[in-house]
């Protein structure tokens, strides 16, 4: 188990380099320049040319070797020996915002990737309890009405976009009811909506699947004998059923959980959450390199250790499981 | 199971925890909507209209807008001297200004952040501006020869000691070289380069803004392998920024929200009305509207959804009072490649001026106003918007005239030869398919098919839509990669040439690689003259050069700014409470903060 959990470590930088290397090839080619204003003024050319050169924007191969050595840490080492080498601000620094010129990357980070984990696990979370509970529901009597009206819900819940279910929820609550804010961000009730928002499709799709397991569970031959010896059905079906059936739930949780945090860009803009999906796209149409650089990376980087984790949790789960 | 259970309770502990410790900052007195977060809070980076907003109510200039009348204030500076020649500027600064930390607002603290802005290192967009004071613009190029020369040394004399001396050299140099003398702490004599009418109206502008030389100073380095100075933005972090307006930031987090509170040492506290003031930035249009209807924000800046009509619709009809259309200081025009060939080598027939005036006859603006934006603007047939800087005289420009732009057409050279339709020139080759170059926003799109048909209709002209990412679309309009675009133009100050100079030949925002000896001269003309009235009345003849013979642009309407707030007061004239008192209507529409509060319960008129 250490060895395994050691090994997947030790792989963590080489992934990272080459998602790197990808990542830098890709933002370099974006159309445009990165410190030309969109709209409005343009400052003297040679102000354009100054800052270019002062972000090596002008030479790629300084700047991918300049920056990879500021994000690993070398250049951070270097500083404490070279009194003329520049000193980066943090250990690991991924660089100043092109768009917002008063945070680094590192502060942007900080700022918004705890409110899009929150928001992540959230989801996922409410996805888990509503999912499952209308998978047994529906499991527990096939084809009955209640099944079917699951299975309905679960299929509007795949098929629509967030914006759509949350332009909707949004109508409903604050506007309608005056039940919730928009806009703000930090109490409890702010962070309710949005991760309802976002937690449908996986929980449409937890249903299916714990629905599907449960069917296949439930003719087995274990689960007959238990129901034969007496066990009361309540017992039978928590107890001996939904344990087995709930592990292809628990093998789709990892990468859910992974998407959830990532994938809230939608949700993001239409609850003005400030959290770190809008990098994902405001800074490839902004060209702001540092941040497409650095919110990549530290992403690739969590989603390594997020997916060794739950190695680690299923074989916690179900020892027969073993992770090599 | 209980395993299971153990995870479920563990991460909902942890999101339980993040949630308590994350607690939001009590209402504040006032909140206001901005579609996007500040870009910078330094006053010398600053180029966006939120950060603008930001900088009237936490920094101080010299001189303040009246935002009213546009007539200049004092601020920092109780009086001014100015000289016969109208070249030196003496300003007379009161001794009771003070930054945030208590010290006082000196001369010095002015000339400092003029040089900043002066110098290539600071990548101020507003660098040009400081052109106006003598020797800023040598200054300029001094500073950008001393870095060129240093990066060409040896590795091994680019230390931090020679970078330094370097920069030491640039702070002498300063002093010899720029008409900006600080004479004691309080008087400072500022040299021009030649007359400028406006330059007052400059300096009430936030670039012109001091700022603090010791808060600003312990950020700054200085980088040894280029000699440049490294801005690090640090210092205008809530608890470190030092301002001299009548706020001060207390918080500020990341999209989220931007708190002012009184700042205790400004020297007149009935300035501002409202205690504390929160700007929260909504990108979403339809979710900021939201935030407006269900009471999160007091004031919403900028409405921009696409029920807006219907919105100014059920105005009209008397049924909601808190959508508000003022006219801004810019202009929505599209844009004319001038230059000699398109990108592709080909001629381009948009080159010759007659062309571009028969197209532009050809558009039914009022039509386009009314049918397709459907949101109230005043259709444009000059580029300045009329009424909105003193004294100036804006031309008649040219409505739609189908007759004589056809001849306008056919004296160019184009006409229907071969009768299907389609114009060719005398070589027989047809007009080429005039591409329009746009960007996402819906109306953008609907503007084009619009004047697609009166083209067509008109002179068989065709031409199709092109939409491009913002970033494609603002690299193509500089190398002129383009045959029209579309474009827009906000002023900046009380002058015709913040319009004006987009037509100067070279000048950095002609995008349109306009070129005219003519105009230039009459530029040239303004410049040289002292006596205002007479410089206006160029002025005005440059603009009727440009809006009735040249058309380097095609004007279509003046921008609208929409606001969503509770009025002041009722029909009846009867003070609102949750009203919002204090916004300017003058098309400049320059918002000061701290004019702005909600009415009170029980308040008198």
């Amino acid at each position: 188990m250490t060895r395994f959990v050691l090994k997947r470590l030790a792989q963590l930088p080489l992934i990272l380099l080459v998602i790197y290397t990808v990542t830098f090839v890709l933002a370099w080619a974006l159309p445009g320049s990165a410190v030309i204003n969109d709209e409005g003024r343009q400052p003297p050319a040679a102000v354009l040319e100054a800052m270019e050169a002062q972000y090596d924007l002008d030479d790629p191969v300084a700047f991918y070797f300049g920056y990879l050595s500021r994000v690993s840490g070398a250049q951070w080492v270097i500083s404490k020996f070279d009194e003329d080498a520049a000193a980066p601000r943090y250990v690991f620094d991924f660089g100043p915002s092109f768009r917002y010129e008063d945070w680094t990357v590192n502060e942007l980070l900080a700022s918004t990737l705890p409110v899009s984990v929150t928001l992540g696990f959230g989801a996922i979370l409410i996805a888990t309890i509503v999912g499952v509970a209308s998978g047994v529901i529906g499991a527990v009597r096939p084809n009955s009405l209640l099944d079917h009206a699951t299975l309905a819900v679960a299929l509007i819940g795949i098929s629509l976009p967030s914006f759509v279910t949350g332009t909707v929820l949004l109508m409903v609550f604050p506007v309608l009811l005056g039940i919730g804010r928009v806009g703000t961000w930090g109490s409890a009730g702010d962070f309710v909506l949005p991760a309802v928002t976002l937690s449908l499709p996986f929980a449409a799709y937890i249903a299916r699947l714990t629905r599907l397991g449960m069917i296949d569970v439930l003719h087995s031959d274990y689960v007959r004998t238990a129901r034969a010896k007496g066990l009361p059905a309540r017992q039978v079906l928590m107890k001996h059923a939904l344990k087995n059936a709930f592990l292809p739930v628990l093998s789709y949780l990892g990468p859910a959980t992974a998407f959830a945090m990532t994938g809230s860009f939608v949700v993001e803009m239409v609850f003005n959450v400030p959290g770190v999906g809008q990098h994902f796209v405001n800074a490839v149409q902004n060209k702001d390199l540092f941040v497409i650089m650095g919110v990549t990376l530290v992403f690739a980087g969590m989603l390594v250790v997020f997916n060794l984790v739950v190695d680690v949790l299923y074989s916690w789960v179900d020892p027969r499981i073993e992770a090599t | 199971m209980k395993k299971l259970l153990v995870i479920v309770l563990a991460i909902g502990a942890t999101l339980l925890g993040v949630a308590l410790t994350d607690r939001p900052l009590p209402r504040a007195d006032l909140t206001v909507l901005e579609i996007a977060d500040f870009n910078t809070l330094d006053p010398q980076r600053m180029s966006y209209l939120q950060d603008f907003r930001l900088a009237y109510g936490i920094y101080e200039g010299l001189v303040r807008w009246d935002n009213d009348t546009f007539e200049i204030d004092p601020a920092i500076a109780l009086s001014w001297d100015i000289s016969d020649d109208a070249l030196v500027y003496t300003f007379h600064m009161t001794d009771d200004a003070r930054w945030s930390n208590g010290a006082r607002v000196t001369a010095s603290d002015i000339a400092y952040a003029w040089q900043r802005a002066m110098m290539p290192d600071t990548a101020a967009d507003y660098a040009n501006l400081f052109f106006a004071i003598d020797g800023a613009l040598d200054y300029f190029e001094f500073r950008q020869n001393q870095l060129d020369e240093y990066s060409a040394r040896p590795a091994s004399e680019r230390t931090s000691a020679n970078a330094l001396s370097l920069r030491n050299e640039a702070n002498e140099r300063f002093k010899e070289m720029v008409g900006v003398t600080v004479v004691d702490d309080l008087t400072l004599v500022v040299r021009l380069a030649r007359p400028t009418a406006y330059f007052l109206d400059l300096v009430a502008f936030p670039p012109f803004y001091p700022v603090h030389r010791d808060t600003v100073e312990r950020y700054v380095t200085v980088d040894a392998s280029s000699g440049a100075i490294r801005q690090d933005h640090q210092w205008t972090k809530p608890g470190r920024i030092v301002c001299n307006g009548p706020y001060i930031p207390v918080h500020w987090k990341f999209k989220r929200e931007m708190r002012l509170a009184r700042n205790p040492q400004y020297r007149d506290p009935t300035l501002a009305k409202s205690d504390t003031i929160t700007i929260v930035p909504i990108e979403e249009e339809n979710t900021a509207v939201i935030a407006y209807k269900t009471g999160v924000v007091d004031w919403h800046s900028d409405v921009v959804t696409d029920y807006v009509p219907d919105m100014l619709d059920q105005k009209q009809r008397g049924e909601r009072e808190d959508i508000h259309v003022f006219q801004a200081f810019g202009t929505y025009f599209w844009n004319f490649n001038c230059t000699p060939r398109l990108s592709d080598g080909r001629p381009n027939p948009l080159r010759d001026a007659r062309v571009r005036r028969a197209l532009a006859l050809c558009v039914n603006k009022q039509a386009i106003v009314d049918k397709v934006k459907r949101t109230g603007e005043q259709v444009a047939s000059v580029l300045i918007p009329p009424g909105s800087i003193p004294g100036y005289e804006s031309p008649a420009g040219l409505g739609m005239d189908v007759p004589e732009a056809k001849r306008l057409f056919q004296e160019a050279g184009w006409e229907d030869r071969d009768g299907n339709g389609v114009p060719e020139n005398a070589l027989g080759e047809e007009f080429p398919v005039i591409e329009i170059l746009m960007t996402k926003l819906a109306y953008h799109k609907d503007v084009a098919l619009a004047v697609d048909q009166m083209w067509k209709s008109t002179l068989g002209v065709r031409s199709k839509v092109v939409i491009r990412e913002t970033k494609v679309y603002r690299d193509n309009l500089k190398r002129q990669d383009y045959m029209i675009a579309r474009g827009g133009w906000y002023g900046d100050y009380g002058d015709p040439l913040t319009f004006l100079d987009l037509h100067r030949t070279g000048d950095g925002n002609n995008d349109r690689g306009y070129s005219n000896a003519a105009y230039d001269t009459l530029l040239e003309r303004a410049d040289d003259e002292r006596d205002t009235a007479k410089r206006l009345v160029i002025l005005s003849e440059a603009e009727r050069m440009s809006v009735e013979e040249e058309f380097p642009i095609l004007p279509f309407w003046h921008y609208n700014y929409v606001y969503m707030y509770k009025p002041p007061t009722d029909a009846q004239g009867n003070p609102n409470p949750g009203g919002l008192r204090g916004i300017t209507t003058h098309p400049r529409l320059v918002q000061y903060l701290f004019e702005l509060e909600l009415v009170k319960q029980g308040d008198s008129q």
